[in-house]
């Protein structure tokens, strides 16, 4: 089955050459470079993931970002041309799953967008419990009791990775290379902002984390079982 | 009167002084205070000039009222006294002339003591004498006429003896001391002969004393003193207080443009009323706001600049992306063309790259301009750091026959810093090296102490000669233009390494020579304080580029892995510059 990639963007030349390069590696595309009509365009065309532009008219990359994650977790990966700490954190924070900064050659590229398509294996019918959470890792699902927590397949790849290891402090680098696929050093942020937004979903009191506990100077850890 | 003038400046210098004798409880700090008081403050010096010149015009005055006053007192005094003695002389004359005593002795003495009676009614003085000139006894002669006991009192000199015998129909007068006790009271003796019938010539000698004139003559120049002394006080004082209203404002402006200098620009004089203080402060006021404002302008133009540089770099990379997509797919087809295109191809996707870089760099001088980086620190360990990036930089090493050595005493603690610009300055010193090395060893030196860590990076190439050392961290630069690069810097390596390096806090250092290679030193302060003193590793080294390699020390070749991770990371920071030329 191939994967259907939405680029928003609305430099036409861009997205017709990001397209050319998507399908010579086998992705299906569908192109939209007007902001106001992307979430739309999104709901029809159901992709498996989409590029989007930060600087876009109509409606900007952040703002499409929020009522994209509002309603599903499906990967999305920004292309910026600012690394300014500033954007990059923002978009992170409205939940983006990742970053390119232009310009980026095409290998760079489709590694990034097949780390978000093809998660890791994980180990099937394995059922993980950290904190008062258990975690179906066949089923996607992680559960409070009866409650069912949605969370975006990164977040739930991201307190996976923790949770199968509960006895292992992960670095923010270890936790690059395991759920974002860099094998370099690369932006710890990405980390720091996903961690943020888990423990928003999962912890019972955010200030207070005891699914995702921080390790001072080194990293994350899951919490221990309840 | 002498002692009166010795302390007169002594008195006036007191009121100027006190407010230093306060501060200072050492009175032999007192020189160095007042010196410095009177380099300090021209309001001291001038109000102590003025008392100095006014003390010593009012002392001149005085002394000259005083004289004048005194001979005054004292001719007028003696005319009286002249006038006085002449006429009573006249009068015992008179008497004189008119006694008819018949050689009796006992006529002439009583004739004698009608004329005292003559004179001590006549003068105002009871203190006279009349000697009789002619020394030879006489049996006739009454002795001497002295009344209110003037030979205890008064010492008639031979002199005016010898004058007053000489000449009959003068008047003579001397002043003398009157001794009235233990004291001595200034008067003057007129003297003048009187014909006694039978008797011959008599000396008639009175004295006067100057007693009321000399009382007078003090209480005057006490006056005068006591004037004088206040009027110095006096203009002291307004000296004071006038210098007060002209070093205030001064002491004002200058710490007004003190403020302005120290880049407080919105500081302004305060303009009162029409004088020359007001111009001052006037044009003060006019010179600021045209700082404030050209100020600002070249502020707002630079700003400008800075954003239009940032945006060009942001609207560049969209199509560069394009550009850069398309090339790196024509790259890889290349087989597929003829030998000119598939060269064209490789051209294209060489230079695309290479102005990539140009423009991330560009963009990162432009942070720096605009002053928009932020540090993000992490702890880290600088030897494992210079390890790193030797271990992936090693094919290019290999390719330039260079050896690259760590040598690393010291800088294994983690420390604060940016992992990420510290990890381009090195690669950049390093590149750098190894373009310019010539092939020979390269020795990186970490080492730190207190304060500090450091990282050297020294080559044993051509070196560089001291003009251009000058040069090496300007933008665009190149230490020999006619050179061929190899590894194709953008010319801006070394100023973003300068940039990356203050932004630490820390400082790069340069020592090159030519034949003797170069040595570039980066010196981070730890904590993020800020550069004290020497750096670990000197900026001079102390080596010989012929010694051989083994003599250098504690160099150790370095297990160099080219690992998955090493080869991929100098890709990593595809929008950081890598190894530039010597830029």
């Amino acid at each position: 089955m191939t994967s259907r990639i939405l680029v928003v963007d609305d430099d036409t030349a861009l997205a017709e050459m990001i397209g050319i390069v998507l399908r010579t590696e086998g992705f299906d595309t569908v192109f939209c470079a007007d902001g106001a009509k992307a979430v739309d365009v999104w709901r029809s065309e159901r992709p498996d993931l989409i590029l989007l532009d930060l600087m876009l008219p109509g409606m900007d990359g952040i703002e499409i970002c929020t009522l994209v994650r509002a309603e599903s977790g499906v990967p999305i990966i920004m292309l910026t041309a600012r690394t300014d700490t500033a954007d990059v954190v923002k978009g992170l924070e409205s939940g983006a799953d990742d970053y390119i900064v232009k310009p980026f050659n095409p290998k760079e590229l489709v590694a990034r967008i097949r780390t978000r398509l093809r998660p890791a294996a994980q180990p099937a019918g394995e059922m993980l419990r950290v904190g008062d959470l258990t975690v179906d890792v066949a089923a996607h699902e992680v559960r409070r009791g009866d409650t069912v927590i949605a969370l975006t397949p990164l977040e739930f790849e991201l307190l996976v990775a923790l949770a199968s290891k509960p006895q292992q402090v992960f670095s923010r680098e270890m936790l690059l290379e395991q759920v974002w696929g860099y094998h370099y050093k690369a932006d710890t942020r990405l980390v720091n902002v996903h961690v943020q937004r888990l423990r928003a979903k999962v912890e019972q009191d955010p200030d207070n984390p005891k699914i995702v506990t921080t390790v001072r100077g080194v990293g994350y850890r899951a919490g221990a079982v309840v | 009167m002498a002692r009166g003038s010795a302390e007169a400046p002594g008195g006036t210098k007191a009121p100027a002084a006190r407010p230093a004798m306060s501060r200072v409880r050492d009175w032999r700090a007192w020189p160095g205070e007042v010196a410095l008081l009177w380099r300090r403050s021209l309001r001291f010096r001038t109000v102590l000039i003025t008392l100095a010149l006014t003390a010593l015009a009012i002392l001149v005055a005085c002394v000259w009222m005083a004289l004048a006053i005194q001979n005054d007192l004292f001719d007028s005094r003696a005319r009286q006294v002249q006038a006085d003695a002449l006429r009573a002389s006249v009068e015992a004359q008179a008497t004189l002339d008119s006694a008819e005593p018949q050689g009796s002795e006992v006529q002439l003495q009583n004739l004698l003591l009608a004329v005292g009676g003559t004179i001590a009614q006549q003068s105002e003085t009871d203190l006279f004498t009349m000697k009789r000139s002619d020394q030879t006894p006489s049996s006739i002669a009454p002795p001497d006429l002295v009344s209110g006991g003037f030979e205890s009192y008064v010492t008639v000199s031979e002199a005016m003896r010898a004058a007053v015998q000489a000449d009959a129909s003068r008047q003579w007068w001397q002043s003398v001391s009157i001794e009235v006790g233990d004291r001595s009271v200034p008067g003057i003796v007129v003297g003048q002969q009187l014909q006694v019938p039978e008797l011959g010539t008599y000396e008639l000698y009175l004295a006067y004393d100057l007693a009321a004139a000399q009382q007078t003559l003090g209480f005057v120049q006490l006056t005068l003193w006591v004037v004088g002394v206040g009027l110095v006080l006096l203009i002291g004082a307004i000296a004071w207080f006038v210098l007060r209203s002209v070093t205030t404002p001064i002491g004002e402006a200058a710490d007004t443009s003190a403020r302005l200098a120290a880049g407080e620009l919105g500081v302004r004089l305060p303009v009162r009323g029409e004088d020359e203080f007001a111009t001052l402060g006037r044009s003060f006021n006019a010179m600021a706001d045209s700082i404030e404002s050209q100020i600002k302008e070249l502020a707002d133009l630079s700003l400008v600049q800075q954003r239009f540089v940032s945006d060009v770099s942001h609207e560049l990379r969209t199509p560069l992306t394009t550009i850069r997509l398309a090339a790196d797919m024509i790259n890889d087809r290349r087989d597929e063309f003829d030998p000119a295109t598939a060269r064209a191809a490789e051209l294209l996707n060489a230079q695309v790259q290479r102005f990539e870089t140009l423009l991330s760099d560009l963009l990162e001088i432009s942070r720096y301009d605009a002053g928009s980086v932020q540090l993000e620190l992490e702890p880290t360990s600088l030897a494992h750091l210079a390890e790193d990036v030797i271990a992936s930089m090693h094919t290019l090493a290999e390719q330039h026959g260079s050896d690259v050595r760590l040598v690393a005493p010291g800088g294994y603690s983690p420390v604060e810093l940016d992992p990420r610009r510290v990890r381009r300055i090195v690669r950049n010193l390093l590149g750098n090296a190894i373009e310019h090395g010539e092939g020979r060893p390269i020795v990186v030196t970490v080492d730190s102490d207190q304060q500090t860590v450091a990282l050297g990076v020294r080559d044993f190439g051509i070196g560089m000669r001291p003009e251009d050392v000058e040069h090496v961290f300007d933008r665009f630069w190149r230490a020999d233009p006619s050179r061929s690069r190899t590894i194709g810097g953008t010319g801006l390596g070394l100023s973003i390494a300068l940039g990356d390096a203050r932004l630490h806090g820390g400082e790069l250092a340069v020592w090159s020579e030519p034949g003797r290679g170069s040595n570039f030193v980066l010196m981070l302060p730890r904590s993020g304080g800020q550069l004290t003193g020497t750096s670990p590793v000197p900026v001079e080294p102390g080596d010989d580029a012929s010694a051989p390699l083994d003599d250098l020390g504690l160099t150790q070749p370095i297990d160099v892995q080219v690992t998955d991770a090493a080869a991929s990371d100098s890709r990593s920071d595809a929008d950081a510059p890598t190894a530039g030329g010597r830029s």
